[in-house]
């Protein structure tokens, strides 16, 4: 929801409030200190109901308390929104894991068990999180964490009787009306261009879907063009049409009425149309189509076979259902898909493979994205489109041009790379660059372009007042005729990308910003921030240096820096209120050990997880398939974890880090490996590559915890803290370390926390057991 | 007057140890409202503080590297403030932008000064503006002598933008609720044109209304920050060219990134 009602950097909260909200729960019951086995269960009771209660109050307190995103950097005020709302969002969290702690304390011998079962539940609700968007809004979906949890606070009190149970039927009734008359309105900020365009004079809202890829939105209004790059020599006028959104940002458009010729006449006029000036192309793959402008534009130039494949299912139906020109004969043939994975199985060739630019040029400008993975512009992937085209066929990728360049210049490489690895001896006369005011179009053909072919687009882009920035032959940076940049800096790039690797590197060493072309092992091809220069970013003068701040990578550094020092401050409030605890027991092996356990574990999840989507080949429901896949699998792991011995856990451990670190080695090749099989394969594939790890992934943390908790329930809840805060700071930790160095590094990092914390296990062993260092008696 | 002031005319009923109405009715006004000389002086202060930060900001401005006099002096003339909400007014001297409503942001103070210095915005120029917001920008250009056309799609801040520029006293500024992408054609050809709304396309319209020679500044981002203004001239044969301006000081930054 905040990631709909205000941006998608608010999404990476939720890990960090979450695990935020598990860790306080071990700090205040370490405050509480140890509890009698009649008041453990009292307060088991208790905080079922009070989890129900906190997963009805959250949301409406939440939703009273509005943010400006855009004040953020300015306004202290706005900070202090943030934190509350987070700690307010943590509470139902809070709530929870103390049920689960609370748990563990009343049945330590099956900790395995209790945990186990929560890992069950936490597959469970990720599949019920997207089946209910199928069903229900995103804001009434809100209220089924709190039906849920009702009525498990309901089956927990139901025989104790009493203001319990009275308590929790009354949460059940709340929560049943929450999911049927919603506390949280979709008022989304008034900077998505969604509340922007509706505000124009006569707006009108003409369709609205929802479901797990998105909330879809058309909207008709007298005043809203769509023209992406749209030349200056154009005379014409540009057509009214239908704005579609996806979660209340600007996807693209599509007719009202049936396009004139004049209409038609105008999408050559668009930089995307660059490859049909250099030859005919019939049959053209557009990935990505959902913005309904580059099959429209591919139709209009002949093509007489569209394949037009987008992952959202409504943006399908409303391209598919919208107005075609008269004339038009063009077989458009429209695929629910994502796009990286439907060209790894792709049968046919195509004469032109497109990647039109998506909505408009303010999130690609912003760094909106640069958390964001995408598949769909990486080596690999450009690879691929190369080797689906037919003998003379085109790769065209046209995208926003941003001041400095950026993306531009990272499409320019990665397409050259591309072509190096496709087809070495063309990479000089295979690669064409226009530039129009405000984007870049790269051309990449194995084949190499023709002197005809290079001819026809010169006279096409002259016409349009399009600059050809790299074309064969070109030695020295061209006089811009039609658009000047400071510098030739989208020349330099495409000299040096075909100059070979050496020439590419030297280019993107000494270039201010990342620009290297973006990998499947390091999916982040909207991502250009340098990690040396963000020091300089956040003490510059405020308005300095903003404009260039990539907001991704700032909300993560903020995500990250706030994670630390509440995790601190809570894990250390215990040693500040001088808790009992034991005398013989040294606190560091055992936070260390649960620090170690919860930031490896989310690691490993986050990279598999970013891996194996590549592999199932849908952004939305692979995410799920694996959460649940990894949930499940850790939890039979826990339950096996009861009949382990303390010895066979160490072997565990010692398998979990082999395993891990063979991940890091092996994960991905064999994913790409796999990726062409058919769907129930690749299934069975991921399975068998998840499942064994993360079945070992769940043994650590209740071994320990028995190990910890026989003697000692304040060692207990200390170990549950460390877990809890070390997850606090692993989810940013994780996302940053993913993003600078990739999903590889990551499992070689978590593999190297895995051995520390079997190291802690082993040393503890040999001086003395860790359930005995930390279970002496509380003094 | 002397009537008022009769020292026989007293209310019946009331004994003279009791003060007349008016006097405890202009009691009550003394103490409640503020003297005309503690008024004044509180004002004064208000006035001083606001032009200090205005002063501020606009050395501000100077310093990253806006040299045009004209436009130095307008920024530190037109009060800023006055085209903030009142919940924000208090920040109106930051360097950056600042909500408005209906999604729109009264620009940073330094991409306002940067853009009517690309324009080169002087007396008696006549200038579009396509995005008229809170109308500082249009009290900007209003305030070196241009004149002003200035479009708003939405009715309200068109509305509330030609009350507050008509109450300020710039009368060279008028504001039109209506769609921006066809221009303003009765009042073309335009000098310069400003289109503080960023598009993913340039309207046709506009660059057809700006006369040759003419100059026209279109910001393209987002409102997280504007990334990129692309300046469009129009040479005498009626030729566009355009290039990508920065809105900050671009080299010395990328030399501190090196």
């Amino acid at each position: 929801m905040l990631a709909i009602v205000q941006f998608y950097h608010f999404a990476y909260m939720a890990i960090g409030v979450a695990m935020l909200g598990f860790g306080a729960s071990g700090t205040l019951l370490t405050l509480v200190g140890p509890l009698g086995a009649d008041r453990a269960d009292r307060w088991f009771a208790r905080s079922t109901v009070l989890t129900a209660l906190a997963f009805i109050a959250a949301p409406v307190l939440a939703e009273r308390l509005p943010i400006d995103a855009t004040q953020l950097l300015w306004h202290g005020g706005s900070w202090l929104r943030l934190v509350v709302i987070e700690l307010v969002l943590a509470a139902p969290l809070l709530a929870g894991a103390a049920v689960v702690l609370l748990g563990i304390r009343l049945a330590v011998r099956q900790s395995g068990l209790v945990y186990g079962v929560s890992f069950f539940g936490s597959g469970l609700g990720a599949v019920a999180a997207l089946t209910v968007l199928w069903i229900v809004q995103p804001h009434r979906a809100i209220g089924l964490p709190a039906v849920i949890a009702a009525f498990g606070a309901l089956a927990a009190v139901w025989n104790g009787g009493g203001k319990l149970r009275v308590a929790s039927l009354a949460c059940t009734v709340v929560a049943i009306g929450m999911l049927v008359s919603p506390v949280w309105r979709l008022d989304i900020t008034p900077y998505k261009a969604l509340p922007q365009i509706e505000a124009y004079p006569g707006a009108n809202r003409v369709a609205e879907r929802f479901g797990p890829t998105g909330w879809v939105v058309a909207v008709e209004a007298p005043a809203f063009r769509h023209a992406p790059g749209l030349s200056l020599g154009f005379g014409g006028t540009v057509p009214a049409e239908r704005a579609l959104f996806v979660d209340g940002e600007l996807v693209g458009a599509t007719p009202i009425s049936q396009p004139t010729a004049d209409d038609l006449a105008m999408l050559d006029w668009l930089p995307s149309a660059a490859p049909y000036a250099a030859a005919r192309h019939e049959r053209v793959l557009v990935l990505g189509a959902g913005s309904g402008t580059e099959v429209r534009n591919a139709a209009a130039h002949g093509a007489r076979a569209i394949t037009a494949v987008e992952l959202v299912p409504d943006l399908v139906a409303l391209n598919a259902s919208a107005p075609h020109a008269e004339t038009d004969s063009t077989a458009v043939h429209w695929v629910v898909a994502d796009a990286r994975s439907f060209v790894a199985r792709a049968r046919h060739r195509y004469d032109l493979v497109v990647l039109g630019p998506a909505g408009g040029p303010g999130a690609t400008a912003a760094g909106v994205h640069a958390l964001g993975e995408d598949f769909l512009h990486t080596v690999e992937a450009y690879v691929q489109y190369l080797r689906i085209l037919d003998g003379g066929g085109v790769l065209a990728v046209t995208g926003w041009l941003t001041v400095p360049p950026r993306g531009s210049l990272r499409s320019v490489l990665t397409a050259a790379e591309a072509l190096r690895r496709e087809a070495p001896s063309r990479v000089r006369d295979g690669l064409v660059v226009l530039r129009s005011w405000g984007t870049v179009t790269v051309l990449a053909k194995p084949a190499g372009f023709t002197p005809a072919e290079v001819q026809r687009l010169e006279h096409w882009a002259t016409e349009r007042q399009f600059e050809i920035d790299w074309r064969p032959g070109l030695e020295q940076p061209p006089t811009a005729r039609f658009h000047a940049l400071a510098e030739p800096t989208v020349f330099a790039a495409a000299r040096a990308a075909t100059g070979g690797v050496e020439a590419t590197n030297r280019f993107t060493d000494e270039y201010p910003f990342d620009v290297g072309p973006a990998t499947d092992a390091r999916p982040y091809p909207h991502h250009f921030l340098r990690p040396e220069s963000v020091p300089r970013l956040l003490v510059a003068a405020r308005g300095e240096w903003w404009p260039f701040a990539e907001w991704g990578h700032v909300t993560l550094l903020a995500t990250l820096g706030q994670g630390v020092v509440v995790a601190l401050l809570l894990l250390l409030a215990p040693l500040a209120a001088r808790v009992p605890r034991s005398a013989a027991a040294p606190v560091l092996p055992v936070v260390g050990y649960f620090a170690a356990i919860g930031l490896a574990y989310l690691a490993t999840e986050i990279a598999t997880i970013q891996v194996a989507t590549l592999l199932l080949g849908h952004p939305v429901f692979a995410v799920v398939a694996v959460l649940t896949l990894v949930l499940t699998c850790s939890g039979i792991g826990s339950l096996w974890s009861d009949r382990m011995g303390e010895h066979r856990v160490r072997y565990a451990l010692a398998a979990l880090v082999v395993m891990v670190t063979m991940a890091s080695l092996g994960f991905l090749p064999t994913v790409h490996a796999l990726q062409p099989l058919p769907l129930g394969l690749r299934v069975v594939a991921t399975i068998a590559l998840v499942g064994p790890v993360a079945i070992m992934m769940g043994i650590p943390f209740p071994a320990g915890v028995r190990l910890v908790a026989r003697e000692d329930q304040v060692g207990l809840a200390w170990a549950w803290a460390a877990n809890g805060f070390a997850s606090v700071v692993a989810a940013p930790l994780a996302a940053l370390v993913a993003l600078e160095w990739g999903s590889s590094s990551l499992l070689a990092g978590a593999a190297l926390i895995y051995a520390i914390a079997a190291a802690i296990m082993y040393s503890r062993s040999a001086a003395a057991p860790l359930s005995s260092a930390a279970g002496s008696p509380p003094t | 007057m002397r009537a008022m002031t009769h020292p026989e005319r007293r209310r019946p009923g009331l004994g003279r140890s009791v003060p007349p109405l008016s006097v405890l009715v202009a009691a009550i006004v003394i103490l409640l409202v503020p003297t005309p000389t503690v008024a004044q002086e509180r004002g004064q202060r208000g006035a001083d503080r606001t032009q200090a930060a205005r002063q501020a900001m606009v050395e501000l401005i100077a310093a990253r590297g806006v040299v045009d006099s004209a436009t130095l002096r307008a920024m530190e003339r037109v009060p800023r403030h006055e085209f903030v909400p009142g919940s924000n007014r208090s920040r109106a001297y930051g360097d950056h932008p600042l909500p408005i409503g209906y999604g729109q942001t009264i620009s940073q103070p330094y991409i306002v000064a940067y853009m009517t210095e690309v324009i080169g915005a002087r007396p008696g120029m006549k200038v579009l503006e396509v995005g008229t917001g809170s109308g500082y920008q249009a009290a900007v250009l209003a305030d070196i002598g241009a004149r002003v056309f200035t479009v708003e799609l939405v009715g309200d801040l068109a509305t509330t933008a030609a009350e507050r520029l008509e109450r300020l006293g710039y009368a060279n500024v008028t504001v039109r609720h209506a769609d921006g992408h066809v221009g303003w054609e009765e009042e073309a050809p335009f000098d310069a044109v400003i289109v503080t709304a960023a598009a993913g396309y340039i309207p046709p319209a506009l660059t057809a209304q700006l006369r040759p020679g003419g100059r026209m500044v279109i910001p393209v981002g987002s409102v997280y920050g504007i990334q990129n203004l692309v300046l469009v001239q129009k040479d005498q044969d009626g030729r566009l060219r355009t290039a990508n301006l920065l809105p900050v000081r671009f080299v010395p930054m990328l030399e501190g990134l090196r």
